[in-house]
């Protein structure tokens, strides 16, 4: 089995790379980092620039009782986030002044409290608002607080019996056949888990997508696919290179999906069951191979890496689809435009992978889809393996869209 | 044997190869030659199974069938190889989809052979263009094929590696293996070669023997350098009819015999050296490729 050699050869080079131990293993590590700082630092507000502001303090109370919740709040953080500089007047005395300061870049903006802040509940931010938008997020919710227990006190309840008096609603989820209702743990692991799924494929299929077009374009730029195909035959080497890199893609996904699997035993959340990772794999395979007649039609084409990825952009495009919808297929996994879209073979495997782990496909829809991705498989190959054999030994000619179609017609 | 009978291959407008054929015998090394875009690459892609004919056929040994991939080395112009990875990556990756057996000795010995066997593990991209070709040379026979086709083997070889690739390739010869030799360097082809075929606008001016082509073909004439530069003002010359250029007599031997000139001049002149001066291909070929553009 020639085609199996050429597999090997192209998989067992790749696998060994340190750029794929440095992809696979540092990119989950990367990412992970990223949105733990992130959150981490939108939450506490820490490790945001500080900001300088103004306030006009009608009330001649709630400017100071700002600045102590703010103290205390930011006691053991060397650089908090909100400096203020608080003026007790009326607006019409000092806002021209600190208009001033503020298109001086003297303060990022100023707060007005006004006199009836404590029944209108209304203060004013004048300043730069896209800059500032978390600290005055912080200031509004320390403000509320004050008031808060400023009302609780005027009823003679102290702020325990506030908290007892706040009730919050709990929504436990079941899914039918379950037995117990989901923990906290499950619930996360029930939005990402469709969101992991859909970024796994994305990222397996372009991964191996690009790596196919580029081992096209290294054959044929480096003429070494002359020697190759006085050796095997045309489909042998596209078959091959095609199974190499999808193996390859495949192992990533193993890779991640068994992380996955081995973090869901340990906190006791079943998301990863056989049945969605048998999917997984047949929506993987059907996907990659269908933009791998794309990718490996456009490498034979083109003689530069630069000019193929130019002609390869539109797949960019329809490869962003499903990264900007998925959260729509999780809201309204039923609705019509998200069942048009899983019908719609680019982005099928994509969007059945967020309904298939939310629960919320059929049998029916599974058979119908994987149908049409085979469909769209077997001529997106054959187009594949017409422009391979054409343009594969067309070294410096530019091809025109007209010979294109023409090969793909013949 | 291998025989190309009258094959064409038409791209677009273009007709690349037109009615074509030729014959390589076994034990024999065929010069394929012909200017820039005259077919030789259209043609040898045909013989390599890359491309197929418009019309023609080829034959091998006598038989429309095609012999396995396996019996045939090819050595493309330009480096046909992977820069990114080692050399034995290289030789074993083709070794294998050749189903070559013993791969490793044959890789150390061939690369011992060439001098590159201390350089097993770099990598493709760290050699030199003369290495590269080397490499190129020894993926081309690793596996002992029976049609060697090769395209400007020479190509950033140094003269002793040329020595070294013409030695393997006599002794692939003496083994009754069947060599396309193409190159531009009609003299590499002159001293390597038993036979010619010239190709110009994808047809076949010339072909056959060497020694039979340059006696049919060529004007055989006698060259004469005299001791004394100067005397090749002397009148025999002149009543010879003789071409006088770069400090040498041409006598055409056309209607005279050689022995008799010889006499004829050494009882006039004090003679440096005569020799008989053959004309060389690249006279030849232009020779045909002007013929018949007027």
């Amino acid at each position: 089995m020639t085609f199996l050699k050429i597999a090997w050869f192209e998989y067992y080079r790749r696998i060994r790379s340190k750029w794929f131990i440095i992809g696979t293993f540092g990119m989950p590590i990367v990412i992970l980092g990223i949105s733990m700082l992130g959150g981490y630092l939108t939450g506490s507000g820490a490790g945001l620039e500080t900001k300088y502001f103004g306030v006009i303090d009608e009330t001649a109370r709630y400017g100071a009782q700002l600045r102590s919740a703010l103290d205390e709040r930011y006691a053991d953080v060397e650089d908090a986030p909100i400096d203020l500089a608080i003026a007790q007047g009326t607006f019409d005395e000092l806002h021209t002044q600190y208009d001033v300061l503020v298109k001086e870049n003297s303060l990022d903006g100023y707060f007005y409290i006004p006199a009836e802040f404590s029944t209108e509940t209304t203060l004013r931010f004048y300043g730069r608002s896209s800059a500032t938008i978390r600290q005055t997020e912080i200031i509004e919710g320390i403000l509320g607080k004050i008031l808060t227990s400023e009302r609780a006190n005027a009823l003679d309840l102290s702020m325990e019996v506030l908290d007892d008096l706040m009730v919050d609603v709990v929504v436990d989820h079941y899914d039918l056949g379950a037995s117990q209702a989901k923990e906290t743990e499950e619930l996360v692991a029930g939005w990402i888990a469709p969101f992991v799924f859909m970024f796994l494929l994305f990222l397996g299929i372009f991964t191996g997508g690009q790596l196919l077009m580029r081992a096209v374009l290294e054959e044929r730029s480096s003429r070494v696919i002359e020697v190759l195909l006085s050796t095997v035959s045309y489909n042998d080497l596209m078959g091959g290179k095609i199974v190499g890199l999808g193996m390859l893609g495949l192992t990533q996904s193993a890779i991640y999906l068994m992380a996955g699997a081995a973090a869901g035993a340990y906190y006791d959340v079943n998301v990863i069951t056989a049945g969605i990772s048998l999917l997984y794999v047949i929506y993987f395979v059907l996907g990659y191979l269908l933009y791998a007649g794309v990718y490996i039609g456009v490498g034979a084409l083109f003689d530069s890496e630069q000019e193929a990825q130019q002609a390869i952009q539109i797949i960019t495009f329809i490869a962003v689809i499903p990264i900007m919808l998925w959260t729509l297929v999780i809201e309204n996994p039923n609705s019509l435009i998200v069942n048009l879209l899983c019908y719609l073979p680019p982005v099928t495997p994509f969007f059945m992978m967020i309904k298939i782990s939310v629960g919320a496909t059929s049998a029916t829809q599974v058979l119908i889809t994987i149908a049409l991705m085979a469909a769209s498989v077997y001529l997106s190959i054959r187009m594949a393996a017409k422009l391979f054999k054409t343009g594969i030994l067309l070294y410096g000619k530019r091809v025109t869209l007209p010979e294109i179609i023409r090969w793909i017609k013949a | 044997m291998i025989e190309l009978i009258n094959i064409s291959k038409q791209y677009s407008s273009l007709k690349a190869v037109d009615d074509l054929s030729l014959v390589v015998q076994p034990g024999r090394i065929c010069g394929f030659l012909g200017p820039n875009g005259a077919g030789k690459t259209t043609t040898i892609r045909m013989l390599m199974n890359i491309i197929h004919p418009d019309e023609g056929s080829i034959q091998f040994d006598g038989s429309p069938e095609r012999p396995a991939a396996e019996q045939f080395g090819y050595l493309p112009e330009e480096r046909g190889l992977y820069q990114k990875i080692s050399v034995e990556e290289t030789l074993r990756y083709f070794a294998h989809l050749r189903n070559v057996s013993d791969a490793n000795d044959k890789i150390l010995a061939l690369l011992e052979q060439f001098d590159l066997h201390e350089r097993l593990n770099s990598k493709v991209s760290e050699l030199s263009k003369g290495n590269q070709q080397k490499l190129q040379f020894i993926n081309t026979i690793l596996h002992d094929p029976e049609y060697i086709i090769l395209d400007e083997p020479f190509s950033g070889l140094d003269p002793v590696n040329q020595l070294v690739l013409k030695q393997i390739l006599d002794e692939k010869k003496a083994a009754g293996k069947t060599i396309i030799f193409s190159s531009h360097q009609m003299d590499q082809v002159e001293k390597i070669c038993d036979d010619v075929v010239m190709i110009h606008k994808g047809s076949s001016v010339l072909a056959g023997d060497l020694k039979t082509i340059k006696r049919r073909h060529g004007q055989t004439q006698l060259q004469v350098i005299p001791e004394s530069p100067a005397d090749l003002e002397h009148p025999i010359f002149s009543d010879l009819e003789a071409d006088i250029r770069d400090d040498a007599a041409y006598l055409s031997l056309d209607g005279n015999k050689k022995q008799d000139l010889i006499s004829r001049i050494n009882q006039v002149l004090a003679v440096q050296s005569i020799k008989v001066d053959e004309p060389g291909l690249e006279e030849i070929f232009i020779q045909l490729v002007q013929g018949e553009r007027t």
